[in-house]
Protein backbone atom coordinates (compact mmCIF):
# COMPACT_ATOMS: atom_id res chain seq x y z
CA UNK A 1 0.00 0.00 0.00
CA UNK A 2 3.08 2.17 -0.06
CA UNK A 3 2.52 5.17 -2.60
CA UNK A 4 6.21 5.55 -4.16
CA UNK A 5 7.38 8.68 -5.32
CA UNK A 6 5.55 9.86 -9.13
CA UNK A 7 2.28 8.03 -8.54
CA UNK A 8 1.05 11.35 -7.36
CA UNK A 9 0.33 14.96 -8.11
CA UNK A 10 2.05 17.23 -6.38
CA UNK A 11 -0.62 19.04 -5.15
CA UNK A 12 -2.63 16.07 -4.22
CA UNK A 13 0.22 14.97 -2.32
CA UNK A 14 0.79 18.38 -0.70
CA UNK A 15 -3.05 18.66 0.85
CA UNK A 16 -2.37 14.71 1.88
CA UNK A 17 1.14 16.73 3.64
CA UNK A 18 -0.66 19.38 5.42
CA UNK A 19 -3.55 17.21 6.47
CA UNK A 20 -0.87 14.70 8.00
CA UNK A 21 0.92 17.37 9.61
CA UNK A 22 -2.36 18.38 11.42
CA UNK A 23 -2.89 15.54 12.73
CA UNK A 24 0.34 14.20 13.73
CA UNK A 25 1.23 17.89 15.30
CA UNK A 26 -2.41 18.00 17.44
CA UNK A 27 -0.96 13.82 18.61
CA UNK A 28 2.22 15.40 19.93
CA UNK A 29 0.55 18.20 21.23
CA UNK A 30 -2.19 15.33 23.39
CA UNK A 31 1.48 13.33 24.59
CA UNK A 32 3.08 16.60 25.45
CA UNK A 33 4.30 15.77 29.12
CA UNK A 34 3.92 12.37 28.72
CA UNK A 35 7.32 9.67 28.72
CA UNK A 36 5.82 7.79 26.09
CA UNK A 37 8.45 8.01 23.82
CA UNK A 38 10.40 4.83 25.05
CA UNK A 39 6.95 3.27 24.14
CA UNK A 40 5.94 3.85 20.89
CA UNK A 41 9.66 4.01 19.83
CA UNK A 42 10.07 0.48 20.67
CA UNK A 43 6.38 -0.47 19.61
CA UNK A 44 7.41 0.88 16.18
CA UNK A 45 10.20 -1.04 16.02
CA UNK A 46 8.21 -4.20 17.15
CA UNK A 47 5.53 -3.27 14.49
CA UNK A 48 8.24 -3.43 11.77
CA UNK A 49 9.02 -6.55 12.82
CA UNK A 50 5.90 -7.99 12.63
CA UNK A 51 5.46 -6.55 9.32
CA UNK A 52 8.36 -8.95 8.11
CA UNK A 53 6.50 -12.30 8.99
CA UNK A 54 4.92 -13.79 6.14
CA UNK A 55 1.72 -15.81 6.92
CA UNK A 56 0.84 -18.79 4.53
CA UNK A 57 -2.66 -18.82 2.84
CA UNK A 58 -3.72 -22.21 1.90
CA UNK A 59 -2.55 -22.22 -1.95
CA UNK A 60 0.66 -21.53 -1.48
CA UNK A 61 0.80 -17.94 -0.80
CA UNK A 62 1.39 -15.53 1.84
CA UNK A 63 0.56 -12.03 3.59
CA UNK A 64 2.15 -9.65 5.53
CA UNK A 65 0.86 -7.81 8.55
CA UNK A 66 0.66 -4.02 8.71
CA UNK A 67 -0.09 -3.55 12.76
CA UNK A 68 -2.07 -0.08 12.22
CA UNK A 69 -5.25 -1.07 14.47
CA UNK A 70 -3.40 -3.10 16.82
CA UNK A 71 -1.35 0.04 17.20
CA UNK A 72 -4.41 2.11 18.27
CA UNK A 73 -5.21 -0.54 20.46
CA UNK A 74 -2.65 -1.25 22.60
CA UNK A 75 -1.29 2.47 22.41
CA UNK A 76 -4.22 5.12 21.86
CA UNK A 77 -5.03 6.64 18.65
CA UNK A 78 -2.36 9.49 19.49
CA UNK A 79 0.88 7.79 20.15
CA UNK A 80 -0.59 4.84 17.95
CA UNK A 81 -0.58 7.16 14.57
CA UNK A 82 2.51 8.30 15.94
CA UNK A 83 4.15 4.86 16.01
CA UNK A 84 3.32 3.79 13.12
CA UNK A 85 3.96 7.22 11.04
CA UNK A 86 7.57 5.86 12.59
CA UNK A 87 7.57 2.98 10.60
CA UNK A 88 6.57 4.48 7.74
CA UNK A 89 9.37 7.42 8.26
CA UNK A 90 12.03 4.43 8.84
CA UNK A 91 10.85 2.36 5.36
CA UNK A 92 10.92 5.42 3.40
CA UNK A 93 14.15 7.22 4.60
CA UNK A 94 16.45 3.92 4.84
CA UNK A 95 14.44 1.55 2.86
CA UNK A 96 13.11 3.58 0.44
CA UNK A 97 9.71 1.75 0.49
CA UNK A 98 7.09 5.05 0.04
CA UNK A 99 8.10 8.07 -1.45
CA UNK A 100 9.29 11.37 0.25
CA UNK A 101 6.64 13.10 -1.94
CA UNK A 102 4.02 10.81 -1.27
CA UNK A 103 4.46 10.71 2.93
CA UNK A 104 1.83 12.58 3.85
CA UNK A 105 -0.62 10.43 1.78
CA UNK A 106 1.36 6.88 3.28
CA UNK A 107 1.38 8.21 6.89
CA UNK A 108 -2.38 9.59 6.16
CA UNK A 109 -3.51 6.42 4.69
CA UNK A 110 -1.57 3.57 7.57
CA UNK A 111 -0.73 5.89 10.39
CA UNK A 112 -3.91 7.90 10.44
CA UNK A 113 -6.83 6.18 9.11
CA UNK A 114 -5.91 2.78 10.04
CA UNK A 115 -5.10 4.06 13.55
CA UNK A 116 -8.40 6.05 14.34
CA UNK A 117 -11.00 3.81 12.14
CA UNK A 118 -9.10 0.98 13.94
CA UNK A 119 -9.51 2.22 17.80
CA UNK A 120 -12.57 3.74 17.57
CA UNK A 121 -14.17 0.68 15.90
CA UNK A 122 -12.70 -1.70 18.57
CA UNK A 123 -13.86 0.61 21.23
CA UNK A 124 -17.44 0.88 19.84
CA UNK A 125 -17.92 -3.06 19.45
CA UNK A 126 -15.51 -4.78 22.06
CA UNK A 127 -18.04 -4.67 24.84
CA UNK A 128 -19.82 -7.12 22.83
CA UNK A 129 -17.01 -9.29 21.76
CA UNK A 130 -13.51 -8.58 22.14
CA UNK A 131 -12.00 -10.99 19.57
CA UNK A 132 -14.57 -10.03 17.22
CA UNK A 133 -14.10 -6.23 17.77
CA UNK A 134 -10.82 -6.32 16.91
CA UNK A 135 -11.03 -8.63 13.74
CA UNK A 136 -13.38 -6.01 12.61
CA UNK A 137 -11.04 -3.13 13.63
CA UNK A 138 -8.26 -4.62 11.78
CA UNK A 139 -10.20 -5.25 8.30
CA UNK A 140 -12.28 -2.34 8.15
CA UNK A 141 -8.85 0.23 8.96
CA UNK A 142 -7.16 -1.85 6.33
CA UNK A 143 -9.83 -1.59 3.74
CA UNK A 144 -10.44 2.21 4.15
CA UNK A 145 -6.72 2.99 4.25
CA UNK A 146 -6.80 1.13 1.20
CA UNK A 147 -9.35 2.80 -0.49
CA UNK A 148 -7.78 6.06 0.38
CA UNK A 149 -4.68 5.53 -1.33
CA UNK A 150 -6.62 4.58 -4.35
CA UNK A 151 -8.66 7.59 -3.99
CA UNK A 152 -5.48 9.73 -4.21
CA UNK A 153 -4.10 7.58 -7.09
CA UNK A 154 -6.94 7.69 -9.14
CA UNK A 155 -7.66 11.35 -8.14
CA UNK A 156 -4.02 12.44 -9.83
CA UNK A 157 -3.63 13.10 -13.14
CA UNK A 158 -0.13 11.20 -13.39
CA UNK A 159 -1.34 7.94 -12.68
CA UNK A 160 -3.27 7.66 -16.06
CA UNK A 161 -5.43 4.61 -14.41
CA UNK A 162 -9.06 6.44 -13.06
CA UNK A 163 -10.56 6.09 -9.91
CA UNK A 164 -13.12 3.78 -11.66
CA UNK A 165 -10.20 1.69 -11.62
CA UNK A 166 -7.81 2.21 -8.79
CA UNK A 167 -10.47 2.23 -5.53
CA UNK A 168 -12.06 -1.23 -6.89
CA UNK A 169 -8.92 -2.52 -7.01
CA UNK A 170 -7.34 -1.03 -3.99
CA UNK A 171 -10.38 -1.52 -1.88
CA UNK A 172 -11.13 -5.28 -2.63
CA UNK A 173 -7.74 -6.68 -2.98
CA UNK A 174 -7.35 -5.43 0.66
CA UNK A 175 -10.72 -6.29 1.92
CA UNK A 176 -9.96 -9.87 1.29
CA UNK A 177 -6.23 -9.28 2.52
CA UNK A 178 -8.03 -7.26 5.73
CA UNK A 179 -9.26 -10.62 6.83
CA UNK A 180 -5.60 -11.77 7.62
CA UNK A 181 -5.16 -8.86 9.36
CA UNK A 182 -8.52 -8.88 11.15
CA UNK A 183 -7.49 -12.32 12.29
CA UNK A 184 -4.03 -11.59 13.57
CA UNK A 185 -5.34 -8.24 15.23
CA UNK A 186 -7.69 -10.37 17.17
CA UNK A 187 -5.22 -13.01 18.10
CA UNK A 188 -2.87 -10.72 19.47
CA UNK A 189 -5.10 -8.62 21.28
CA UNK A 190 -7.17 -11.80 22.77
CA UNK A 191 -3.45 -13.27 24.10
CA UNK A 192 -2.92 -9.69 25.73
CA UNK A 193 -5.97 -9.53 27.07
CA UNK A 194 -4.97 -13.10 28.49
CA UNK A 195 -1.78 -12.07 30.38
CA UNK A 196 -2.18 -8.19 30.61
CA UNK A 197 -5.53 -7.29 29.90
CA UNK A 198 -4.95 -3.06 31.81
CA UNK A 199 -2.67 -2.76 28.36
CA UNK A 200 -5.75 -2.75 26.75
CA UNK A 201 -8.06 -0.17 28.81
CA UNK A 202 -9.61 2.50 27.13
CA UNK A 203 -7.39 5.15 26.32
CA UNK A 204 -8.25 8.99 27.84
CA UNK A 205 -8.98 10.40 24.60
CA UNK A 206 -11.42 13.21 24.93
CA UNK A 207 -13.74 14.87 23.19
CA UNK A 208 -11.56 16.53 20.76
CA UNK A 209 -10.86 13.18 19.43
CA UNK A 210 -13.69 12.82 18.05
CA UNK A 211 -13.72 16.09 16.46
CA UNK A 212 -11.06 14.69 14.54
CA UNK A 213 -12.60 11.54 13.41
CA UNK A 214 -15.26 13.70 12.57
CA UNK A 215 -12.94 15.82 10.26
CA UNK A 216 -11.63 12.62 8.74
CA UNK A 217 -15.05 11.54 7.73
CA UNK A 218 -16.24 14.80 6.67
CA UNK A 219 -13.34 14.79 4.34
CA UNK A 220 -14.82 12.32 2.29
CA UNK A 221 -17.61 14.22 0.77
CA UNK A 222 -14.83 16.48 -0.46
CA UNK A 223 -13.18 13.78 -2.00
CA UNK A 224 -16.99 13.26 -3.48
CA UNK A 225 -16.70 16.31 -4.82
CA UNK A 226 -13.52 15.37 -6.48
CA UNK A 227 -14.27 12.49 -7.86
CA UNK A 228 -17.25 14.68 -9.39
CA UNK A 229 -15.02 17.43 -10.87
CA UNK A 230 -12.49 14.38 -12.54
CA UNK A 231 -15.47 12.96 -14.03
CA UNK A 232 -15.83 9.23 -12.16
CA UNK A 233 -18.74 7.05 -12.10
CA UNK A 234 -19.05 3.45 -11.35
CA UNK A 235 -17.18 0.53 -12.87
CA UNK A 236 -20.74 -0.76 -13.27
CA UNK A 237 -22.11 2.18 -14.78
CA UNK A 238 -19.40 2.14 -17.35
CA UNK A 239 -20.09 -1.64 -18.33
CA UNK A 240 -23.93 -0.73 -18.78
CA UNK A 241 -22.66 1.64 -21.49
CA UNK A 242 -20.50 0.17 -23.36
CA UNK A 243 -23.57 -2.74 -23.01
CA UNK A 244 -25.88 -0.40 -24.44
CA UNK A 245 -27.74 -0.98 -21.11
CA UNK A 246 -30.66 1.31 -19.61
CA UNK A 247 -31.34 2.09 -15.84
CA UNK A 248 -34.84 1.00 -15.08
CA UNK A 249 -34.95 1.89 -11.43
CA UNK A 250 -38.30 0.62 -9.24
CA UNK A 251 -37.66 2.93 -6.17
CA UNK A 252 -35.34 6.36 -6.91
CA UNK A 253 -34.52 6.73 -3.17
CA UNK A 254 -34.87 10.41 -1.37
CA UNK A 255 -31.01 11.11 -2.91
CA UNK A 256 -31.25 9.86 -5.73
CA UNK A 257 -27.84 8.85 -7.50
CA UNK A 258 -25.91 10.77 -4.30
CA UNK A 259 -27.82 14.05 -6.14
CA UNK A 260 -30.90 16.58 -4.77
CA UNK A 261 -33.33 16.95 -7.33
CA UNK A 262 -33.14 21.29 -8.58
CA UNK A 263 -29.85 21.42 -6.91
CA UNK A 264 -26.31 21.79 -8.31
CA UNK A 265 -25.06 18.26 -9.14
CA UNK A 266 -21.72 19.01 -7.11
CA UNK A 267 -23.55 20.62 -4.43
CA UNK A 268 -25.98 17.97 -4.69
CA UNK A 269 -22.92 15.42 -3.88
CA UNK A 270 -21.81 17.31 -0.91
CA UNK A 271 -25.34 17.47 0.81
CA UNK A 272 -25.67 13.42 0.27
CA UNK A 273 -22.35 13.05 1.24
CA UNK A 274 -23.04 15.00 4.80
CA UNK A 275 -26.29 13.45 5.01
CA UNK A 276 -25.07 9.75 4.71
CA UNK A 277 -22.36 10.78 7.30
CA UNK A 278 -24.77 12.09 9.83
CA UNK A 279 -27.18 9.08 9.48
CA UNK A 280 -24.20 7.21 9.80
CA UNK A 281 -22.95 8.92 13.49
CA UNK A 282 -26.49 8.90 14.04
CA UNK A 283 -26.69 5.05 14.05
CA UNK A 284 -23.20 4.94 15.74
CA UNK A 285 -24.50 7.36 18.66
CA UNK A 286 -28.19 5.09 19.01
CA UNK A 287 -26.06 1.57 19.23
CA UNK A 288 -23.53 2.99 21.84
CA UNK A 289 -26.76 4.84 23.85
CA UNK A 290 -28.89 0.99 23.62
CA UNK A 291 -25.35 -0.89 24.84
CA UNK A 292 -25.22 2.11 27.68
CA UNK A 293 -29.19 1.83 29.17
CA UNK A 294 -28.50 -1.96 28.69
CA UNK A 295 -25.54 -1.76 31.17
CA UNK A 296 -27.49 0.79 33.52
CA UNK A 297 -30.11 -2.06 33.98
CA UNK B 1 4.08 -24.51 6.75
CA UNK B 2 5.44 -23.67 10.04
CA UNK B 3 8.73 -23.21 7.95
CA UNK B 4 7.57 -20.12 6.33
CA UNK B 5 7.19 -18.50 8.93
CA UNK B 6 10.61 -18.86 10.76
CA UNK B 7 12.41 -18.75 7.43
CA UNK B 8 11.07 -15.50 6.17
CA UNK B 9 11.81 -13.98 9.71
CA UNK B 10 15.21 -15.35 9.68
CA UNK B 11 15.86 -14.18 5.93
CA UNK B 12 14.76 -10.94 7.23
CA UNK B 13 16.69 -10.96 10.37
CA UNK B 14 19.73 -11.67 8.77
CA UNK B 15 19.25 -9.10 5.77
CA UNK B 16 18.34 -6.46 8.28
CA UNK B 17 22.23 -6.87 10.36
CA UNK B 18 23.79 -7.58 6.90
CA UNK B 19 22.08 -3.84 5.80
CA UNK B 20 22.78 -2.15 9.40
CA UNK B 21 26.54 -3.19 9.77
CA UNK B 22 26.66 -2.03 6.32
CA UNK B 23 25.79 1.34 6.76
CA UNK B 24 29.01 2.76 5.64
CA UNK B 25 31.03 0.31 3.20
CA UNK B 26 32.83 2.71 1.78
CA UNK B 27 33.48 6.84 2.04
CA UNK B 28 32.87 8.85 -0.92
CA UNK B 29 33.01 12.74 -1.04
CA UNK B 30 29.24 12.41 -1.06
CA UNK B 31 29.36 11.10 2.07
CA UNK B 32 31.31 14.20 3.62
CA UNK B 33 28.39 16.70 2.71
CA UNK B 34 26.09 17.56 5.57
CA UNK B 35 23.37 15.74 5.67
CA UNK B 36 21.02 18.92 6.02
CA UNK B 37 22.35 19.60 2.43
CA UNK B 38 21.69 16.20 0.97
CA UNK B 39 18.30 15.69 2.62
CA UNK B 40 17.30 19.12 0.68
CA UNK B 41 18.28 18.89 -2.36
CA UNK B 42 16.88 15.23 -2.48
CA UNK B 43 13.36 16.72 -1.85
CA UNK B 44 13.83 19.57 -4.61
CA UNK B 45 15.51 16.68 -6.88
CA UNK B 46 12.42 14.03 -6.63
CA UNK B 47 9.95 17.26 -6.44
CA UNK B 48 11.37 17.96 -10.19
CA UNK B 49 11.18 14.50 -11.15
CA UNK B 50 7.54 14.55 -10.16
CA UNK B 51 6.54 17.17 -11.65
CA UNK B 52 6.80 17.14 -15.37
CA UNK B 53 6.82 14.10 -18.18
CA UNK B 54 8.98 15.87 -20.81
CA UNK B 55 11.24 13.30 -22.01
CA UNK B 56 14.16 16.16 -22.10
CA UNK B 57 14.15 17.30 -18.40
CA UNK B 58 13.30 13.80 -17.40
CA UNK B 59 16.46 12.40 -19.56
CA UNK B 60 18.60 15.66 -18.59
CA UNK B 61 17.88 14.86 -14.92
CA UNK B 62 18.43 11.52 -14.42
CA UNK B 63 22.11 11.77 -16.45
CA UNK B 64 22.92 14.69 -13.97
CA UNK B 65 22.19 12.34 -10.86
CA UNK B 66 24.11 9.52 -12.22
CA UNK B 67 26.88 11.92 -13.09
CA UNK B 68 27.27 13.16 -9.60
CA UNK B 69 26.73 9.77 -8.18
CA UNK B 70 29.77 8.49 -10.39
CA UNK B 71 32.10 11.62 -9.41
CA UNK B 72 31.28 11.83 -5.79
CA UNK B 73 32.06 8.16 -5.41
CA UNK B 74 29.00 6.10 -4.94
CA UNK B 75 29.04 2.64 -6.62
CA UNK B 76 26.60 2.80 -9.05
CA UNK B 77 26.28 -0.71 -9.90
CA UNK B 78 24.71 -0.94 -5.94
CA UNK B 79 22.61 2.38 -6.60
CA UNK B 80 20.84 0.61 -9.80
CA UNK B 81 20.50 -2.85 -7.87
CA UNK B 82 18.97 -1.14 -5.27
CA UNK B 83 16.23 0.92 -8.06
CA UNK B 84 15.64 -1.33 -10.96
CA UNK B 85 13.07 -4.06 -9.43
CA UNK B 86 10.60 -1.49 -8.09
CA UNK B 87 11.16 0.82 -11.92
CA UNK B 88 10.49 -2.20 -13.71
CA UNK B 89 7.32 -3.23 -11.42
CA UNK B 90 6.02 0.53 -12.31
CA UNK B 91 6.85 -0.02 -15.69
CA UNK B 92 4.38 -3.30 -15.70
CA UNK B 93 1.86 -1.42 -13.63
CA UNK B 94 1.31 1.16 -16.42
CA UNK B 95 2.23 -1.30 -19.78
CA UNK B 96 -1.50 -1.51 -20.21
CA UNK B 97 -1.76 1.74 -21.11
CA UNK B 98 1.17 1.40 -23.81
CA UNK B 99 -1.24 1.36 -27.09
CA UNK B 100 -3.29 4.54 -25.94
CA UNK B 101 -0.19 6.14 -25.17
CA UNK B 102 3.23 4.77 -26.31
CA UNK B 103 5.14 7.67 -24.37
CA UNK B 104 3.50 7.48 -20.86
CA UNK B 105 4.56 3.87 -20.07
CA UNK B 106 8.63 5.11 -20.39
CA UNK B 107 8.14 8.69 -18.71
CA UNK B 108 6.17 7.07 -16.06
CA UNK B 109 8.53 4.58 -14.99
CA UNK B 110 11.90 7.48 -15.61
CA UNK B 111 9.92 9.72 -13.46
CA UNK B 112 9.76 7.06 -10.73
CA UNK B 113 13.20 6.05 -11.13
CA UNK B 114 14.47 9.06 -10.98
CA UNK B 115 13.07 9.60 -7.68
CA UNK B 116 14.35 6.20 -6.56
CA UNK B 117 17.77 7.30 -7.24
CA UNK B 118 17.89 10.36 -5.66
CA UNK B 119 15.83 9.25 -2.28
CA UNK B 120 19.37 6.11 -2.66
CA UNK B 121 22.11 9.09 -3.16
CA UNK B 122 20.46 10.12 0.35
CA UNK B 123 20.58 6.97 2.24
CA UNK B 124 23.68 5.12 0.25
CA UNK B 125 25.59 8.32 1.70
CA UNK B 126 24.30 9.27 5.31
CA UNK B 127 23.76 7.23 8.40
CA UNK B 128 20.23 7.27 9.63
CA UNK B 129 21.93 8.53 12.71
CA UNK B 130 23.06 11.99 10.80
CA UNK B 131 19.85 12.16 8.82
CA UNK B 132 18.01 11.99 12.63
CA UNK B 133 20.35 14.98 13.45
CA UNK B 134 19.61 16.56 9.99
CA UNK B 135 15.59 16.35 10.66
CA UNK B 136 16.03 17.84 14.12
CA UNK B 137 18.00 20.70 12.78
CA UNK B 138 15.15 21.27 10.38
CA UNK B 139 13.14 21.96 13.23
CA UNK B 140 11.11 18.10 13.08
CA UNK B 141 9.87 17.80 16.69
CA UNK B 142 11.77 16.13 18.94
CA UNK B 143 9.73 13.74 20.54
CA UNK B 144 9.11 12.45 16.53
CA UNK B 145 12.68 12.66 15.82
CA UNK B 146 13.30 10.08 19.24
CA UNK B 147 11.09 8.03 18.29
CA UNK B 148 12.61 7.31 14.91
CA UNK B 149 16.18 7.03 16.38
CA UNK B 150 15.06 4.69 19.39
CA UNK B 151 12.85 2.13 16.71
CA UNK B 152 15.97 2.29 14.18
CA UNK B 153 18.39 1.44 17.21
CA UNK B 154 15.71 -1.58 18.56
CA UNK B 155 14.67 -3.20 15.36
CA UNK B 156 17.37 -5.97 15.55
CA UNK B 157 16.70 -6.77 19.20
CA UNK B 158 13.31 -7.44 18.43
CA UNK B 159 13.95 -9.15 15.47
CA UNK B 160 16.07 -11.61 17.94
CA UNK B 161 13.42 -11.33 20.43
CA UNK B 162 10.51 -12.95 17.85
CA UNK B 163 12.98 -15.46 16.47
CA UNK B 164 13.92 -16.46 20.29
CA UNK B 165 9.96 -16.88 20.70
CA UNK B 166 9.50 -19.07 17.79
CA UNK B 167 12.42 -20.80 18.36
CA UNK B 168 11.08 -21.95 21.48
CA UNK B 169 7.65 -22.83 20.65
CA UNK B 170 8.98 -24.74 17.70
CA UNK B 171 11.24 -27.03 20.16
CA UNK B 172 8.10 -27.44 22.37
CA UNK B 173 5.94 -28.05 19.36
CA UNK B 174 5.50 -32.03 18.98
CA UNK B 175 3.16 -32.45 15.81
CA UNK B 176 2.52 -30.73 12.21
CA UNK B 177 -0.40 -29.20 13.08
CA UNK B 178 -3.09 -27.77 10.27
CA UNK B 179 -2.96 -24.06 9.20
CA UNK B 180 -5.62 -23.26 12.51
CA UNK B 181 -3.07 -24.26 14.91
CA UNK B 182 -0.63 -22.19 13.07
CA UNK B 183 -2.74 -19.16 13.08
CA UNK B 184 -3.55 -19.99 16.51
CA UNK B 185 0.11 -20.42 17.92
CA UNK B 186 1.28 -17.55 15.60
CA UNK B 187 -1.29 -15.25 17.08
CA UNK B 188 -0.08 -16.34 20.52
CA UNK B 189 3.67 -15.83 18.90
CA UNK B 190 2.75 -12.14 17.94
CA UNK B 191 0.85 -11.95 21.20
CA UNK B 192 3.51 -12.47 23.54
CA UNK B 193 6.08 -10.92 21.37
CA UNK B 194 4.23 -7.58 21.37
CA UNK B 195 3.81 -7.85 25.79
CA UNK B 196 8.02 -8.17 25.73
CA UNK B 197 8.08 -5.38 23.59
CA UNK B 198 5.60 -3.27 26.09
CA UNK B 199 8.01 -4.76 28.84
CA UNK B 200 11.45 -3.78 27.31
CA UNK B 201 9.91 -0.28 26.05
CA UNK B 202 8.91 0.49 29.92
CA UNK B 203 12.54 -0.46 31.27
CA UNK B 204 14.25 1.51 28.32
CA UNK B 205 11.88 4.66 29.31
CA UNK B 206 13.43 3.86 32.97
CA UNK B 207 17.19 4.16 31.69
CA UNK B 208 15.99 6.78 29.61
CA UNK B 209 15.25 8.94 32.53
CA UNK B 210 17.81 7.94 34.80
CA UNK B 211 20.80 8.57 32.04
CA UNK B 212 19.33 11.62 29.78
CA UNK B 213 18.85 10.75 26.03
CA UNK B 214 18.60 13.24 23.14
CA UNK B 215 18.70 13.50 19.18
CA UNK B 216 21.30 16.78 18.63
CA UNK B 217 20.66 18.70 15.83
CA UNK B 218 23.22 19.70 13.65
CA UNK B 219 24.94 23.28 14.27
CA UNK B 220 28.31 23.34 12.61
CA UNK B 221 28.58 25.67 9.68
CA UNK B 222 28.91 24.76 5.80
CA UNK B 223 32.03 24.48 4.63
CA UNK B 224 33.15 24.80 0.86
CA UNK B 225 31.80 21.35 -0.21
CA UNK B 226 28.25 21.88 0.57
CA UNK B 227 28.26 25.42 -1.38
CA UNK B 228 29.44 23.61 -4.41
CA UNK B 229 27.10 20.86 -3.78
CA UNK B 230 24.12 23.36 -2.77
CA UNK B 231 25.55 25.14 -6.22
CA UNK B 232 25.69 21.97 -8.42
CA UNK B 233 21.76 20.94 -7.29
CA UNK B 234 19.98 25.06 -7.96
CA UNK B 235 22.15 24.76 -11.58
CA UNK B 236 20.20 21.03 -12.09
CA UNK B 237 17.39 22.57 -10.51
CA UNK B 238 17.10 25.74 -12.38
CA UNK B 239 18.69 24.43 -15.97
CA UNK B 240 15.49 21.81 -15.58
CA UNK B 241 13.05 24.80 -15.55
CA UNK B 242 14.53 26.50 -18.60
CA UNK B 243 15.27 23.40 -20.72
Amino acid sequence: MHIPDGYLDLNIAGLFLVLTLLVLGYSIYRLRGEKLTSLFGVLSAAIFAAQMLNWPIPGGTSAHFVGGALAGILLGPYAGCLAMAIVLTIQTLVFNDGGITAWGANVWNMAIVDVFIGYYVYRALSGFNRNLAAFIAGWLGITVAAIFAGIEIGLSSSFAYGLAVTVPVMGTWHAALGIIEGTITAGVVSYIATRRAELLEKKEVGKASFVLLAALIALSPVFAYLAESVGYSEPLENAAKILGLEENPIYEGLLPDYSIPGLDPYAGTLISGAVGVLIVLALAYAVRYARSNRKNA
Amino acid sequence: MHVVIERTLKNASSYFQNFFLQDYPTKGTLHSIDPRVKLLSTLLFVILAVSTFEPKKLIFLLFSLIAISAILGLNLRRLFSRVWLFSLFSFVVVLPLLLQDPKYPFLFTLRVLIALVSVQMLIMSSSFAEICSALRSLKVPEVFVQGLWLAYRYIIVVFQDIINILLARESRRVSKGSHMDLWKRGGESVGLFFLRSIERAERVQLAMASRGDKIFGIRSKFGILEIIYIALSLFIVLWCIVL
